[in-house]
């Protein structure tokens, strides 16, 4: 038997325009928790991706059990006892937790005894079984639009484990969970390693690996840097090794200095397209100078507080005043002239047109104002004059600079864009919503170095984030929301993350 | 009052194939407007094969309509590729393919009727005479007074309608290609996670949709026009397609639906003819099931949740 | 190492893309009607020709008494006319997302208002007749395009289905009018319109022969540089592209997006209707009832194969007019059914609708001969 259950040799993986895995050597031992450390598109996750089968390698080769693979497809993967938890979780919102466990290998029944049928009910008792066994519980008859994103971990853990998978790759599992399910989390991974299955752990959270990990290796750029023993490296080796450059671990942020109150939010109340509160009677205020940042589980109602401040969807109740002015009844662009500038959770989706340049992103706030147009004439010199301008003050990298169509730039560089576009507009009010999510360290600094100096400005910043790290590093100010409550606002300093996190799964005082 | 019932039912049926063969393709993520031209098509491969058959089989044989239906359903099914191949393959717009299929479909039919009929007959008429189907009435339930006009002067295709669009149900809603195809609707990502092929389902759901809705087409031409021409283009794919959205992509809602269009129509035509109107105001109840549906839609539209992946092409490389 | 299909490829992968896929797609479509035509045993050359001649693009071999090559050149700008106006209606729908499927059913509808509000009044001058036939088009197609619009907008109602519901109606509901009200007993169409209503002038000897000024080609060669303008110069060309491309940013930007919809909507039923009095009180001079115009449909063939683009749309219209305008001659000479034309038409909307996946494609070869190149670079290093 070889000493490792996969092996990874010499492998390569080109992406048009990029090479997302160059010549990347790993082996991995049966029963370990192996761990891939890198920043964002350093090639973890496409490295992991041909092991689940879903891309095939340009060059190298894969060995499992010491056996040579070829994996064209997921299925073929699934067949050698791969499973993986992705980072986008893939599950069909409107069927039940166990139709989505068994979709594919679903236990069948015959009616009449001819016509083949999915038996649903064998199914929900299996689900219901594996899951007391594994301790993941859950129900198997709930919907997946209707649980929260820690139970849809579990389903898509259940998913593996009803498939057999005896090597289990988790792709950034702790993104978007509380420290508390975090913990929780860690403790199902150690004891499936009891079990003697082999976890590979995506993530670029030192922490984590510190606490759970028995190897690491790190990635950048595509390449593998070292393959280290957990217990004998520091955090700050391996955020060194990741990054490729000293890093320093703590943001430097000054005392905060708070000017007159720009927002206010009175008993806001926000109902969704079912008449369900999604927002229930929530009560803040902003002051200038100052970094106001909701924490929470995604899917509680925060996206929905940005939106109802932005003017993009109306309150059903409550008001909303901006330095004293009511704009509760106002359309959007008159909110924005108000002073109120907003970057979105969606960039792609809602921030920018995709299909237009970046010229034209560049001014999608100012466009029907002079100088950019006049008596409804478009100035397209002022257009480029302005573009040039944002480009280069926020450092938007791209191939055509100004005439690049915003589709083929980085992820990183749209999201520059977007930042630039509304700090330019000088508003009193900005409002974040996930602003780095998905980004590399050198683009969130960028991002979190304006953020920080818009606080300093006198701007008042609501900052809505998943991430906790995020918060706790920028935050003067936190509110907790939990089911479209506000369960604590509290200055920043006297919250601990685990305090956040009990918040955040609904706990009132603690 | 019997008549309503029984003109409804000979228009919902086919009415009601067609949208079940909408809602396959629908649930499985793709986009479809195309049943207008499924329907056509299909029929005009129906009636051809009938035409080519009668002097054959002899012009009173039942049979032939039998064919016709395979037929219509093969033409309908290998029509349909061409939009799985836009919309899947090509990536296109899945609206514009819709209509893109509809337009050349009424195109083709036209030319290839003329030209079909040079060929046989020598005379270029842009019609092609279908025989006439009997009917039969189901003996016993026909007599039940009101109610047993459904039973009575029912056309053969009713019974197979009704049968397959049980067995579409129950494949739809039983078993694990069913499962597998309204997965593909809502997020692929998870079929293609669970081993599923996204591609093939999805060709197969179209597949199924141009096969259904050609037997719908020439339902329609046997039962409204006997015969098939250019006129077969009435829009009744596009009324299949307001049913499935009212009856929520659902097949038991959409059935109910297409029954109310049905008897709507029949019963203002009905109602035309008790007036005593001439025959000029018949025009004006013609409009009724456009109509209706403009106000239904009007009425039902907001409150609808179409699969959440239909419109957009599944790119396996993009996550 | 320049192959073939690297050369093409760079050409629909280049800045000029939009051009060569029209281009590809009208080459693929004669390819296909010809070897349609060869299959039938017609020489597709001889039909092609033919179509050019029936337009008064190409001499025929004899003409009638006072007619000759320019009158038929007349004949086929007065059909061209509408044909561009309908193209233009579909793109400014299209640009903003919206697909006005409803172009037959807007321009029968105006065409039918304006016959019997004007067409059928003897007393008015021609001065003032073809204005107002003009003035009822753009009222009667744009409130016509704005109903659309709004149903979109406040009810969700999708464009392609409430639209032809629309049809229909119209269809029927004009006809029930013609056939009960207007009707000529002889021809069973519609009564022909006043001289002084119609907006083609008739009979006018230009060197020596009969031919027909259509003052809708003017009105359409104005409008389409006045769409093309609106959506390359102006700010509410700019939201309607911005709502077209990206409902949710133009939402999020703080574009009044159901006035946009309504907005583009009811413009694009303005040049419906300027389509409709074109064709009915231009071209035809008579409406049969209860039939919705091929031409409805053949400018969305027009505007997919102009790439959306108002000027490009000018060159499409031109092409599929000669398919449709020549049909008849071509009929007569090459013995071919004259429906072949909208089968013409069909195949090259189909070769245009597959655009997008030309271009994808050409760049995928484009980026994988550069990756190729890079790595053969790479290796003798």
């Amino acid at each position: 038997m070889s000493e490792y259950i996969v092996e990874m040799r010499r492998i390569t993986k080109r992406f048009p325009g990029i090479v997302a895995n160059d010549d990347v050597s790993i082996g991995i031992r049966r029963g370990e928790v192996y761990a891939l450390l890198g920043e964002n598109g350093a090639g973890k996750s496409t490295l992991m991706s041909m092991l689940f089968g879903m891309y095939e390698p340009d060059a190298g080769e894969i060995l499992i059990d010491g056996e040579k693979v070829v994996f064209h497809s997921s299925n073929d993967a699934a067949a050698r006892n791969i499973g993986m938890v992705h980072q986008h979780f893939k599950l069909v919102d409107n069927y039940t937790i166990a139709e989505n466990i068994v979709l594919g290998i679903e236990p069948m029944t015959r009616k009449f005894g001819i016509f083949p049928c999915v038996d649903i009910k064998k199914a929900n008792e299996e689900i219901a079984e594996l899951s007391k066994r594994y301790g993941l519980e859950v129900n198997p008859l709930d919907r997946i639009e209707d649980v929260p994103v820690s139970v849809r971990q579990r389903v898509e853990i259940l998913k593996m484990l009803y498939r057999k998978a005896e090597i289990m790759i988790f792709d950034e599992p702790t993104a978007v969970l509380t420290p508390q399910e975090i913990d929780f989390l860690l403790g199902i991974i150690d004891g499936l390693r009891r079990d003697g299955k082999t976890i590979i752990l995506i993530t670029h959270k030192m922490e984590e690996i510190k606490r759970i990990a028995d190897r690491c290796a790190i990635l950048r750029h595509g390449r593998l840097i070292d393959v280290r023993n957990v217990a004998d490296t520091s955090i700050q080796e391996m955020a060194n090794m990741m990054v490729g450059r000293q890093v320093n671990m703590s943001q430097a942020k000054d005392e905060p200095v708070f000017r007159d109150e720009v927002l206010k939010v009175e008993h806001m109340t926000v109902k969704n397209e079912h008449h369900f509160d999604v927002v229930s009677d929530v009560s803040f205020s902003v002051r200038g100078g100052e970094i106001f940042a909701i924490a929470g589980v995604s899917g509680n109602g925060q996206t929905e507080i940005a939106d109802a401040i932005a003017g993009l969807i109306k309150i059903a109740e409550g008001r909303i005043v901006l330095s004293g002015r009511e704009i509760t009844a106002l359309p959007v662009r008159e909110r924005a002239e108000a002073g109120i500038s907003y970057i979105p959770e969606d960039r792609q989706g809602t921030g920018v047109v995709m299909d237009f340049t970046l010229r034209d992103n560049l001014a999608l706030r100012e466009y029907y104002k002079e100088p950019f147009s006049g008596k409804g004439i478009l100035h397209f010199e002022a257009f480029e004059k302005y573009a040039d301008e944002l480009i280069s003050k926020y450092d938007i990298r791209s191939a055509e600079e100004s005439k690049t169509i915003m589709r083929s730039m980085s992820g990183g560089n749209q999201q520059k864009a977007i930042v630039g576009r509304e700090i330019e507009e000088h508003a009193k009010l900005i409002i974040f919503v996930q602003p780095t999510r998905g980004l590399d360290i050198g683009a969130i600094e960028n991002i979190h170095r304006h953020i920080l100096a818009e606080r300093e400005r006198g701007a008042a910043i609501l900052l809505i984030s998943l991430e906790l790290d995020e918060i706790m590093a920028l935050a003067d100010t936190i509110g907790v929301i939990y089911s479209g409550q506000l369960l604590k606002i509290a200055p920043a300093s006297s919250l601990t993350s685990h305090d956040v996190g009990r918040y955040m799964m609904g706990v009132k005082e603690a | 009052m019997t008549k309503v019932f029984t003109d409804g039912l000979s228009f919902a049926l086919p009415l009601l194939i067609m949208a079940v063969g909408a809602i396959y393709s629908e649930k499985s993520g793709v986009t479809n407007l195309a049943i207008e031209g499924f329907q056509g098509f299909g029929a005009f491969i129906g009636a051809l094969i009938a035409v080519l058959l009668m002097p054959v089989m002899g012009n009173g044989s039942q049979a032939v309509i039998y064919i016709a239906m395979a037929g219509a359903a093969l033409g309908g099914g290998v029509y349909a590729c061409l939009h799985a191949l836009l919309c899947i393959n090509f990536k296109a717009n899945q609206v514009i393919s819709g209509v893109v299929i509809n337009i050349l479909s009424v195109a083709l039919t036209a030319f290839f009727t003329s030209s079909a009929n040079t060929a046989i007959s020598g005379t270029s008429s842009n019609k092609l005479i279908l025989g006439v189907s009997t009917r039969f009435s189901v003996p016993g339930l026909s007599d039940i007074p009101y109610a047993g006009g459904l039973f009575k002067n029912m056309y053969p295709f009713e019974i197979i309608i009704i049968a397959l669009v049980l067995f579409f149900s129950y494949l739809m809603y039983k078993t694990r290609f069913g499962m597998m195809l309204r997965a593909c609707g809502e997020n692929p990502q998870a079929v293609d996670a669970a081993g599923g092929d996204v591609e093939k389902t999805r060709w197969i759901a179209v597949i199924i949709s141009g096969a259904l809705s050609g037997i719908g087409g020439i339902c329609f031409a046997y039962s409204l026009l006997a015969n098939f021409s250019p006129s077969i283009y009435l829009g009744y794919g596009y009324l299949a397609i307001a049913a499935m959205i009212f009856g929520n992509w659902n097949i038991g809602t959409t059935a109910i639906v297409c029954l109310i269009f049905g008897f709507a129509k029949s019963g203002g035509y009905q109602l035309c003819i008790a007036m005593g109107l001439p025959s000029n105001y018949s025009d004006l109840f013609l409009m009724l099931p456009y109509v209706l549906t403009m106000l239904l839609l009007i009425f039902f539209s907001k409150k609808n949740h179409p699969p959440k992946a239909a419109g957009e092409a599944w790119d396996k490389g993009k996550r | 190492m320049k192959t073939k299909r690297h050369i093409l490829s760079s050409r629909l992968d280049g800045k000029y893309a939009s051009v060569w896929v029209s281009v590809l797609a009208v080459v693929l479509t004669l390819i296909t009607s010809g070897i349609i035509l060869l299959l039938m045993g017609k020489n597709p050359l001889t039909a092609f020709y033919s179509f050019l001649q029936g337009c008064g693009l190409a001499p025929k071999a004899n003409y009638g008494g006072g007619s000759g090559m320019l009158s038929d050149l007349s004949d086929f700008l007065n059909y061209l006319a509408p044909m561009l106006l309908a193209s233009l209606a579909f793109i400014v729908g299209f640009k903003a997302g919206l697909f006005n499927i409803g172009i037959a059913g807007q321009m029968l509808l105006s065409g039918f208002a304006a016959t019997v509000i004007v067409g059928y009044n003897r007393s008015l001058p021609a001065g003032l007749a073809k204005p107002l036939v003009a003035v009822i088009g753009i009222a009667v197609g744009g409130a016509a395009g704005a109903l659309v619009g709004f149903l979109k907008y406040r009810f969700n109602i999708h464009e392609v289905v409430s639209t032809i519901m629309i049809n229909y109606i119209i269809s029927y509901l004009t006809g029930f009018f013609i056939n009960n009200h207007f009707v000529d007993m002889l021809t069973r169409t519609s009564r022909i319109c006043s001289p002084e209503s119609r907006l083609t002038l008739t009979g006018v000897q230009i060197a020596g022969v009969n031919c027909k000024v259509p003052f809708g080609i003017v009105i359409a060669l104005i409008m389409a540089f006045a769409v093309q303008f609106i959506f390359e110069r102006t700010s509410f060309g700019f939201e309607l592209k911005a709502v077209g491309r990206n409902i949710k940013c133009a939402k999020y930007i703080g574009i009044g997006v159901g006035k946009s919809l309504v907005l583009s909507m009811t413009f694009s039923g303005v040049l419906a209707g300027l389509a409709g009095v074109t064709y009915y009180l231009g071209y035809t001079n008579t409406i049969i009832p209860k039939t919705l115009v091929g031409m409805g449909y053949d400018s969305i063939s027009v505007a997919l194969l102009g790439n959306a683009s108002p000027v490009g749309s000018i060159f499409a219209a031109f092409i599929v007019s000669i398919f449709q305008q020549g049909a008849n001659y071509m009929s007569s000479i090459a013995g071919v059914a004259k429906e072949i034309a909208s089968l013409i038409t069909g195949i090259l909307l189909l070769y245009a609708s597959c655009g997008t996946y030309m271009k994808m494609k050409a760049h995928s070869v484009i980026l994988r001969d550069a990756s190729r190149e890079e790595q053969r670079k790479e290796e003798e290093t």
